[in-house]
């Protein structure tokens, strides 16, 4: 028992050590700060996109952007960007909409489609993972084979085949990409839980008969969340960049409602005399992305002991 | 050969057929999931448009829909397995002929781009290690995350752009000029083609085209192996073997890309048939966009005509080339380190 106190003392000393040798970090902090405001701005506008619908008053969904996202003005179609107004800093599209607003407007999809598949993914991959670490035997056996055969497909093919079937609306994009992208946390969890399960205060708890649901969250989960977190900051960017690529492919959503990556795809086909129309939203996928493989990057690295590499 | 190697490498054949075998019944089972009737199946197997009862019921006596779901899935296995993916539906001939002829394309053009970009991810990586925490390994650091982060539609469309376009140095789209007579298909491989035909012109005309899409192929992927190669790098020089070396009087330099850099090298062949599968799904993209006919493009033609055998048989085909590039990559791993064969 006193094995188990000083490890779980030593984990509440490291997770906040963590944070702090991360802060202090001047490319993590850039990430924090660049996938921090992406995330609270979607959190907030997602929230007044889903006020506007319910209460039908659908000014609401643009309290807070330059201008409507969804207002057409051809007399300004594929206007270059200009400081005359904060709508058109970054010019407007086709049909002389706002492409900075309809910018703003398509955030909380890519946060919304990133955060429902890693979490799911954190939730199945840790659910097999453990068990098969933990159980041990043919269970593990076929848990693993079936991760390995997962894993022996590029994510974006098998989401391809997966989507099509599914009318390849938004709704299929979430499921396809769910449906993928747990195996590599599965093996994550697995070998986390080979190394903890060995370790004596999980023999100690085992013995003096904790609930295995409790030896399964707190002994095993909980201590192979750290190096999870980091994989998973990194791998919202994955997500993002592949749910981008899917709307390049003309899979996912249909066009009236605004996407980073189908508006990006849409301004290919005006390069490069209306350049603007592609590259903002393309640069601000990459800028969202880095943010997260930033501090993904740099926490794995602290976690790694190799804060100063 | 010892016997070590070869039961490591018949173990590790073993192991990469039970995978397939796994990933043909998983991808049967997700679609039988989403198409729970013969009807329903028989509709996506018949592809986009308006479909009669009759056709339908052809669709469903050809595949044995009807039959209990054990005897259809050890009949697909059976029929991959002799090379039979069905019938397309929009080509009206038979869907392993399809891939064969694009197959060898899109090989032909990932096989380069990946040893470019695994080159350019030890050089890099190696490069950053050494100037750890300078402005060049911020350099290099920045750049792979800039092409990592890109959309990839983003940096192959630059690439065309700028390249093909606004400088005119290389063809934007295509596998080679259409102003030549492409030589006789013997070998399905265009470069190979050319050469066995003896045709320097094409030969010289399908380089061209490759350049820029396995370029793009290989900026989207190299990002990985740099950080790898850095990263286990540093730890090399860390360990005492290298400070060693330091003490003994070699040269810094030398013992960088000497010593550190060969122990670092090792696990990098493991990371190979990581590679094969990005380059496999940038490819998508990439041969998209510079036009190039090979399974990638074939992959964005079927899903505009929802040409669901199509994209049934290349995702089972894209599946079994990775396993045997992880096969590949096992067994390499196998003869240059020892230690793993005991495993």
């Amino acid at each position: 028992m006193i094995d188990k106190t000083m490890t779980e003392t030593k984990t509440t000393f490291n997770k906040v050590g963590y944070f702090g040798t991360l802060i202090k970090d001047k490319s993590a902090l850039i990430g924090i700060v660049i996938a921090g405001a992406f995330l609270i701005w979607s959190l907030i506008q997602g929230i007044l996109e889903n006020l506007a619908s319910y209460t039908g008053y659908s000014r609401l969904g643009y309290l807070l952007l330059p201008s409507n996202p969804f207002a057409t003005n051809f007399s300004q179609r594929l206007a270059p960007p200009s400081f005359s107004s904060l709508s058109m800093v970054f010019g407007t599209n086709d049909l002389g909409e706002s492409i900075v607003s309809r910018m703003l407007y398509a955030m909380p999809r890519d946060a919304l489609v990133s955060v429902i598949v890693v979490f799911s993914a954190i939730v199945i991959g840790a659910l097999l993972g453990i068990i098969s670490g933990y159980r041990g035997g043919w269970l593990e056996n076929i848990i693993m084979r079936i991760t390995d055969a997962f894993l022996s497909i590029p994510a974006l093919i098998l989401v391809i085949a997966i989507s099509i079937p599914l009318k390849a609306g938004f709704d299929a994009v979430i499921i396809a990409l769910s449906i993928v992208w747990w195996p590599t946390y599965a093996r994550f969890f697995r070998a986390q839980t080979l190394r903890v399960k060995e370790m004596d205060y999980v023999q100690a708890a085992r013995i003096n008969g904790v609930n295995p649901f409790n030896i399964f969250f707190k002994y095993l989960f909980l201590n192979s969340v750290d190096p999870i977190i980091a994989y998973a900051a990194l791998d919202f960017g994955n997500v993002i960049l592949t749910y981008s690529t899917l709307a390049f492919l003309g899979i996912g959503l249909t066009i009236p409602i605004p996407e980073l990556g189908a508006m990006a795809s849409t301004g290919l086909s005006y390069l490069p005399a209306d350049w603007w129309y592609s590259l903002f939203p393309s640069i601000t996928i990459l800028i969202i992305v880095v943010g997260f493989v930033l501090v993904g990057d740099r926490y794995q690295d602290v976690i790694n002991n190799r804060i100063d590499y | 050969m010892n016997t070590n190697l070869m039961i490591y490498i018949v173990r590790r054949a073993i192991y990469a057929f039970v995978t397939l075998i796994f990933i043909i019944v998983i991808v049967y089972f997700l679609i039988h999931i989403i198409a729970p009737s013969p009807y329903a199946l028989a509709g996506i197997y018949a592809g986009s448009g308006h479909h009669t009862r009759a056709e339908l019921n052809s669709i469903i006596s050809k595949y044995h829909l009807n039959a209990p779901l054990y005897e259809q899935v050890l009949l697909y296995i059976g029929n991959i397995l002799h090379g039979n993916l069905g019938y397309d539906p929009v080509y009206k001939i038979p869907e392993i002929d399809l891939i064969g002829r694009f197959l060898p394309r899109t090989l032909e053009l990932v096989i380069p781009a990946i040893l470019f970009s695994t080159l350019l991810g030890i050089i890099t990586g190696a490069f950053g290690a050494s100037h750890r925490r300078k402005i060049q390994d911020q350099g290099v650091k920045g750049t792979y995350l800039v092409t990592w982060a890109s959309p990839p539609f983003f940096v192959a469309i630059v690439l065309q752009l700028f390249i093909a376009y606004d400088l005119g140095l290389l063809p934007a789209t295509g596998i080679a000029s259409s102003a030549l007579t492409p030589p006789p298909d013997v070998t399905g491989f265009p470069l190979l083609n050319g050469i066995v035909a003896g045709n320097l012109g094409y030969t010289l005309s399908v380089i061209h085209h490759m350049i820029l899409p396995a370029l793009a192929i290989a900026l989207l992927s190299f990002g990985v192996i740099t950080r790898l190669t850095r990263s286990s790098m540093l730890d090399a020089m860390e360990s005492d073997y290298f400070k060693l070396e330091l003490m003994k009087g070699v040269e810094r330099n030398k013992a960088i890309y000497g010593t550190a850099l060969r122990n670092a090298s090792i696990p990098i062949v493991t990371l190979l048939a990581l590679t094969f599968g990005y380059a496999v799904a940038g490819a998508v993209v990439v041969e998209d966009i510079f036009d190039y006919h090979g399974m990638g493009w074939f992959i964005v033609q079927a899903i505009y005509s929802t040409d669901y055998i199509a994209i049934l048989g290349t995702t089972i085909i894209i599946a079994i080339s990775i396993i045997l590039a992880n096969l590949i990559a096992d067994i390499l791993y196998g003869v240059i380190d020892p230690r793993v064969r005991v495993r």
